[in-house]
């Protein structure tokens, strides 16, 4: 290695920057758009995890994603506020998926209202527009409904559950590039 | 939302029929019309589908796109 490559590099780390202990940086940096590298590091990586998971443990990967996803939504719902009523409960999980997935409650033209009874189950569509987790896998050629969408619905099973305080399921009614329809299953 | 067929494009091939979990599509006289277009939800499975490109969505959310690696594009721009 030539000392004139590793006078380059340490050039490129050094700055006359003067940090103190009690400065907290208040933005992120560098700006978002100079981060379109490291995002799609970030969803390769999650791709290739995912992948190797798949090849390991075939369809107990689902198992692992689902349950790593509802502790995670269990974990960061805790600190929201508790509700009954489920469209409370729904307000509040948009408020925490904001910036990462957005949804919409939705019903068939045939259906009067959102709440569906049907078969002696009662459940909620919700369709999911913005999705990482849907981003991640087109990035990677990947299947939709697998491993990495079983981690959002963990996610989001886990948050309802600590909202409400009612069991509850998830289940996955069509996928396509541009949203994914989900049934929201109430126990 | 305002679903439109090209019926000169359309093959029909009932891949869209098919697909679409809210059964929108009818095939009419070898083309597809979009029988219920309330019904849709835009998740555009269709559009992916349709080995004709012959649908149209009118008045649809479009999802945040960050798959999209703008470096590759830009290449794509130069050779394209
Ligand atoms: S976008 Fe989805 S719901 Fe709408 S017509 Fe196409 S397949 Fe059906
Ligand atoms: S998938 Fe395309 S070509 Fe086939 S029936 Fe539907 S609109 Fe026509």
């Amino acid at each position: 290695m030539s000392a004139g490559y590793i006078d380059e590099l340490h050039e490129a780390f050094h700055s006359d920057l003067v940090y103190r202990a009690e400065e907290i940086p208040l933005e992120c940096s560098p700006r978002p758009k100079e981060m379109e590298q490291t995002l799609h590091g970030v969803m390769k990586l999650n791709g290739l995890v995912i992948r190797s998971l798949e090849e390991i443990a075939g369809r107990g990967a689902n198992a692992v994603t689902y349950r790593a996803g509802k502790k995670f939504g269990h974990e960061v719902a805790q600190y929201f506020q508790k509700r009954e009523d489920v469209e409370g409960a729904l307000h509040e999980l948009s408020d925490l998926l904001r910036g990462q997935y957005s949804f919409e409650v939705w019903k068939p033209e045939d259906k009067e209202t959102f709440i569906i009874e049907e078969n002696g189950e009662t459940f909620i569509y919700l369709v999911f527009h913005d999705c990482i987790v849907r981003q991640t896998l087109r990035r990677n050629g990947l299947d939709q409904g697998g491993p990495l969408c079983q981690t959002l619905f963990g996610y989001v099973v886990g948050a309802i559950e600590e909202i409400t305080g009612r069991k509850a399921k998830l289940e996955i009614v069509h996928t396509g590039p541009n949203a994914c329809l989900k049934k929201l299953v109430l126990k | 939302m305002d679903i439109r067929v090209d019926k000169d494009a359309c093959v029909g091939c009932g891949l869209c029929v098919k697909d679409c979990p809210m059964h929108v599509y009818e095939l009419q006289d070898n083309v597809s019309v979009p029988v219920r277009p309330n019904n849709c939800m835009g998740c555009l499975s269709c559009h992916e589908i349709c080995p004709a490109q012959a649908l149209e969505h009118r008045g649809i959310y479009p999802a945040r796109r960050h798959y999209i690696d703008i470096k590759v594009c830009e290449m794509l721009r130069k050779v394209i």
